[in-house]
This record gives C-alpha cells, sequence and structure tokens, in this order.
C-alpha cells in the first residue's frame, strides 16, 4: 500500500485505526506529506462550517470550564516554541493587509505583553510590517526583524527599537507564504536569529 | 459575556491556553463552539453525544495546546480537527450507522435552527463550493466527513474499488480547497484590518 496515498483519507478521518497509525508512522518521515496534508486539513476542516449550526445547549460550555478549572492545579508550563530554522509550511496564506496579533510572554513578567504585528504588502510589492506592544529594546539590544522563505533559513529583515508603535520596512520583498518573525538581538544585529522569536506572521 | 480576548488571533488564544489561561479557552469555545456543536451534531445525530464530542475535543485543546504549532496549522483547522475525530471515534463506537440507506449524510432541514448571520454565510460559501465538485467526489467527501464512513465502507457501499474511492477524495478536497481559496472566500476568524 502506497501511504502518500492516504493524506485525502486521513485529513477527513476515513482511515480506521490500524491505517491511520501506519499513515502517522509515514507522516513522521515524510515532509511531502507533511505538507500535503497541512493544505488539505485546511479544506477538510472547512467542511465543518458546510452544516447547520443550532445553538448547544449552555450547559456544554459551562461542563468544559468547570473542567478545565478543575484540572487547572496540574499545569503544564508552556514550552516556548522551538526557533524554526529549516523554514516553514506556512499554512496560512493571509491576504494583503491581514494582520496576526500574537500574545506572548516577554521578560519575566506574570501579564503577558500583548505584541502585534501587522504584515503588508504595498501595490509596487514591497513590504512592511507594523509592530507594537513591544517595550523599548533593553541596552546594548535591538529588536530584529526577520523574513524566512518556504524552506529556507531566516533572512535579516531590518532592525528596529519598539517601544512604541513601529512601521518596519522590510528589506527585500517576502514571497508569499514565507514567515516574517521578530527576535531580540545584540546591538546592530545578527546575521542569523540567536533568540526565539517573539512573534511571527505568515504572508 | 466575557470578551476582552476578542481582539487577539486564534493562534495567540491557544497561546494563552497553553498558559493555562482559563478565558482564551472560553473564548475560542465562543468563537467555535457552535460551529462544533453543529459539526459533531450532524455526525453523531445525537444532541448528548455530539455534546460529549465537543467537551472531549476542547479539553484535549486545552490538555496539549503547548504542542500546536502556528506555523503548520490555523488554530481554527485544528480545533474543528479534533472535534471531527472524536465525533467519527463515537459514531463509530456507538455503531450508530444505518445500513439501509446512504441519505443519512444528507444536510439536516435548516428550519427551526436561529442561525448565526455568520456562520450561514459560512455555510452557504462551503455548500455552493460542494455543489461544484463533481458528484462522485462531493458524495464521498460528505459520506466521510459527515458520514463517518472509513474509505473501506465507502469502497463497499458505493461498490468501488479503493483506488477510486481515494482518487475521488483526494480530487474532490483538493478542488474543494481551490474553490474556498478563491479571493474573498477565506474562512476565518483571523482579524483583518
Amino acid at each position: 500500500m502506497d501511504l502518500h496515498d492516504l493524506t485525502a483519507a486521513y485529513a477527513i478521518d476515513a482511515l480506521d485505526a490500524d491505517e491511520a497509525n501506519d499513515y502517522e508512522g509515514h507522516l513522521a518521515r515524510c515532509e511531502e506529506c507533511r505538507e500535503q496534508l497541512a493544505e488539505l486539513n485546511d479544506a477538510a476542516a472547512s467542511l465543518a462550517f458546510g452544516t447547520v449550526a443550532p445553538v448547544p445547549p449552555p450547559r456544554l460550555r459551562a461542563a468544559i470550564l468547570d473542567q478545565v478549572a478543575a484540572e487547572r492545579s496540574n499545569v503544564v508550563p508552556l514550552r516556548r516554541r522551538r526557533w524554526v530554522t529549516r523554514g516553514v509550511a506556512a499554512a496560512t496564506a493571509v491576504a494583503a493587509c491581514a494582520a496576526i496579533v500574537l500574545a506572548l510572554t516577554v521578560g519575566r513578567s506574570n501579564n503577558p505583553q500583548i505584541v502585534s504585528l501587522g504584515f503588508t504588502r504595498g501595490a509596487n510589492g514591497n513590504a512592511t510590517l507594523m509592530v507594537s506592544g513591544l517595550d523599548p529594546a533593553p541596552k546594548g539590544k535591538t529588536y530584529e526583524a526577520w523574513v524566512i522563505p518556504k524552506g529556507k533559513v531566516p533572512r535579516p529583515a531590518g532592525l528596529f527599537r519598539g517601544g512604541k508603535p513601529t512601521t518596519v520596512h522590510l528589506h527585500g520583498v517576502p514571497q508569499k507564504g514565507a514567515v516574517v518573525a521578530v527576535t531580540v538581538e545584540p546591538a546592530g544585529g545578527s546575521p542569523a536569529p540567536t533568540t526565539t522569536p517573539l512573534g511571527t506572521t505568515t504572508t | 459575556m466575557n470578551r476582552q480576548l476578542a481582539h487577539l488571533s486564534d493562534e495567540a488564544l491557544v497561546l494563552l491556553a497553553a498558559r493555562s489561561e482559563e478565558s482564551a479557552l472560553a473564548e475560542l469555545y465562543d468563537r467555535y463552539g457552535r460551529a462544533a456543536y453543529g459539526l459533531a451534531l450532524r455526525v453523531l445525530r445525537d444532541p448528548e453525544l455530539a455534546e460529549d464530542a465537543v467537551q472531549e475535543a476542547f479539553l484535549t485543546l486545552w490538555r496539549t495546546a503547548a504542542r500546536f504549532v502556528p506555523e503548520r496549522s490555523k488554530a481554527s483547522t485544528w480545533i474543528l480537527t479534533l472535534v471531527h475525530r472524536r465525533a467519527v471515534d463515537a459514531v463509530r463506537r456507538e455503531q450508530r450507522r444505518r445500513t439501509d440507506s446512504l441519505d443519512w449524510a444528507a444536510e439536516p432541514s435548516v428550519e427551526g435552527v436561529d442561525e448565526d448571520a455568520w456562520l450561514r454565510l459560512q455555510r452557504e460559501r462551503v455548500q455552493e463550493a460542494l455543489r461544484k465538485l463533481p458528484d462522485a467526489q462531493r458524495e464521498a467527501l460528505e459520506l466521510a466527513y459527515y458520514g463517518g464512513l472509513s474509505q473501506s465502507e465507502l469502497a463497499e457501499r458505493l461498490g468501488q474499488p479503493l483506488g477510486t474511492i481515494k482518487s475521488r477524495m483526494f480530487g474532490g478536497l483538493s478542488r474543494l480547497r481551490e474553490l474556498l481559496g478563491e479571493p474573498g472566500t477565506e474562512v476565518s476568524w483571523t482579524s483583518t484590518t
């Protein structure tokens, strides 16, 4: 059996348990299938919207939140997202002018600092990143923007200080599907990111 | 209803949920709970089982939020995938499927449902895309996705070789993706400016 063939069936849960296990084993080794699955998963999930949705009983929301509160004592701390250096299969193709807002924890504060990244592609093809919610970069540090073309390593795309809403004119024109990320770097910037991104968005 | 987090993207909410922020999970439920329940009800055709499936899916979301990789998937896709999987598992477990007809995957009536305007828009858009598919592809997708049939069951039910079923599902899903990916048709809660 060619496991490549099972991607669509897996995306719509049309495999039985054994087939799904085999496919998941294959998926761990097959980048091509992972990318295809990411695409087909979005289409499959949109089928969820293709049916009439009555209002669920209010007790459902309450039951979920009660259960969550009961489990809260077993807190699993957030694992920092690993820095992606081998490029990213960007599953979200965000249209020009779409903004994704990410909530992130910066520093040791218990209150997450809300960092907002908005990517805009101009009519002439150049690109800007609007950043807000970042405190001024610490002494001897700078913020650096990165463009990560699909399947490539991060490319430096500009430095900025933060502290107030900032528009960063990105160097170069990111291709559709590229990821834009922001990190803290030593003053003067780095040729490659040295810290975990504070935020990412797709283009 | 407290919607203090309404300005955040789905992905940001999952990150907050990963930090055990209950209000983030509540906000995700407020965004997708209704679609999730509608989906589970469609697959399971039993309100109690549908509630169970949605509850299990949101608890899985809560417990595994730290493993979510935003670069890999939209949060909404992930949530609805969790719900669908639970619903399909349950329908198979319960063996509630009928063997006498195929129409149980048919669209339930809209009558009597106080439909949210946004959800209605999404439903009409997805249904329109489905109508554009060749009949055989649409049938395979609907029976599998809404009916919970496995590919082997589909092959048997439709009297077609497994390879034909696989290519119908792949062709249908790929075409659906193209149709839904056309400009202005994004199904998303992602905030836009």
